[in-house]
């Protein structure tokens, strides 16, 4: 059984106006006290306490820069927050940034076991998936071949492939759906949806409300990082819909 | 306390895979696609000592093939040193992508970097030696003692190196300024003079810098053929301490930040 609770999180970001701090600056900050910060502060996530349990197919929404993509960052504890508690019971497994941790002159090969070891995979879990990593990317020519000599398309599938090969408790996702060709993409689509039917909790972020509505039971409407409504599907969209168009 | 301390140490564990990941990156990375590929870490520095045995030692006109010896024996700690210090600067500043994307425990870069520079340490120092071998210098027995040498730089060099790359992400020109503090360091530290041949007005500074017992660490095993002095040996693995419990210190208190200010 998986469980997320969330309790009032924060997350605060510091926006600095021209540039990064420099020494110099710190050590002219200590002699003026006084003087007017070079940054203000925002809060990307702002008291947000929710709970998510297991069978929860949680769609994320909200309008661009309302904290969204902050709020599963910080489940996954890219961003810890000395404001408010996380706590996570069950194997996560981000899938936030496709591909992230590639490196351009490693072949396919190589990428899967630093990529692999990267996204949590053991060494003996990466040597029993990698066959079918290979066969699900259509790799088999090129997989000895450094990675920056792959087309965008070959890059996305091995990636795609490599961060779907297992099935966590628990799912996290930004904006899904891979490139490809369309014989892949309908793969792809296939595979990321058996994932999510075995994922104990699923959660994603999306800006597709055909997405949203089919995928999910719950849906959560963030704004300025706020929580702004949780429920149903139908109720949250209708109610994010119309506060939408009011608005503009 | 003690939680804290072996739930870190355990995840630290759990991530060996990325760790080994990593090192790897860099040790194979730096030379791929060159003729001579790795081969490179061990004839860079034998033709950089080469180079500066030829010159120091008509400079300084003594025997050559002694102050080779001499200038090894300086310059295998010296250089682990100065590498750890500079190359952990960018620990995590060239690895902003992955830190801003997926949580590794963020331990591994620096120690990464440290270990990776290890390897390459200790293979330029066996060709080395294989070298002084060969041109009929003496090894006498007290080599045995040069792992402890190895384990008391890492640890001393790593505690740096982690201050060095969590600060840099806070103030970016510590960058610039480590590389200038080691090239001033380098002519505090006796790597290519005796440590008691500095008089006058700079030899308390040369006291005061912690990297004279790691260079008799390794000059007295290799260079005089003794074992290092018990008071030589104390205090490098007081600094080491000191330096590896402060590091860590440090970077678990300011780890939660580096993500906001990368």
């Amino acid at each position: 059984m998986s469980k997320i609770s969330i309790d009032n999180l924060s997350i605060r970001f510091r926006v600095y106006h021209d540039r990064s701090p420099s020494l110099k600056d710190f050590v002219a900050s200590i002699f003026k006290r006084r003087g007017k910060p070079s940054f203000t502060e925002f809060l990307a996530v702002n008291h947000v306490s929710l709970e998510f349990n297991s069978g929860d197919r949680v769609g994320i929404v909200g309008h661009n820069g309302a904290g969204k993509s902050t709020l599963l960052k910080a489940l996954c504890r890219v961003y810890e927050s000395d404001e408010g508690v996380v706590r996570i019971e069950g194997r996560l497994a981000p899938l936030l940034e496709i591909g992230a941790g590639f490196h351009p002159e490693f072949t396919g090969r190589e990428n899967i076991y630093l990529n692999g070891s990267i996204l949590g995979y053991t060494q003996e879990q990466l040597k029993e998936i990698e066959p079918e990593v290979i066969s699900f990317a259509e790799l088999e020519d090129f997989i000895d071949t450094p990675v920056k000599y792959y087309s965008t398309g070959m890059y996305m599938r091995l990636a795609f492939s490599l961060a779907t090969a297992m099935h966590p408790d628990i799912l996290v996702l930004d904006e899904i759906f891979a490139g490809g060709d369309a014989a892949f993409m309908e793969r792809a689509k296939r595979r990321m949806y058996e994932m999510i039917d075995r994922a104990n909790i699923m959660i994603m972020v999306s800006h597709d409300h055909v997405l949203v509505r089919s995928l999910c039971n719950r849906v959560v409407w963030l704004d300025h990082g706020k929580l702004v409504a949780d429920g149903h599907p139908d109720e949250v969209m209708d109610l994010y819909l119309r506060g939408t168009n009011s608005a503009e | 306390m003690n939680k804290y301390i072996s739930s870190r140490a355990l995840e630290v564990f759990h991530a060996r895979d990325v760790l080994r990941q990593l090192v790897r990156q860099q040790l194979i990375l730096r030379y791929r696609r060159t003729a001579l590929g790795y081969l490179w870490t061990l004839v860079n520095p034998l033709l950089m000592m080469t180079v500066m045995a030829l010159v120091f030692s008509s400079l300084f006109k003594v025997n050559f093939e002694e102050f080779a010896v001499f200038l090894f024996a300086g310059m295998v700690p010296w250089s682990y040193f100065n590498s750890v210090s500079t190359q952990s600067a960018h620990a995590f500043i060239n690895n902003e992508g992955l830190i801003k994307k997926i949580y590794i425990p963020k331990l591994v870069f620096p120690l990464s970097i440290s270990v990776a520079l290890m390897i390459d340490c200790i293979l330029s120092f066996a060709a080395l030696l294989m070298i002084i071998v060969i041109v009929g210098g003496g090894i006498s027995w007290a080599v045995v003692t040069l792992p402890i040498s190895f384990v008391l730089l890492f640890l001393f060099s790593f505690g740096i190196g982690l201050i060095a790359s969590v600060m840099t992400v806070f103030f970016r020109d510590l960058q610039y300024v480590i590389i200038i503090a080691m090239q001033g360091l380098f002519f505090l530290t006796p790597v290519l003079y005796k440590h008691d041949a500095l008089s006058g007005k700079v030899a308390w500074l040369v006291g005061l810098n912690p990297l004279v017992p790691f260079i008799e660490l390794f000059r007295a095993p290799l260079y005089r053929g003794v074992v290092p002095e018990v008071n030589i040996i104390i205090g490098s693995f007081l600094w080491a301490l000191f330096s590896v419990l402060f590091g860590l210190f440090y970077f678990y208190r300011q780890e939660k930040k580096i993500v906001y200010r990368l």
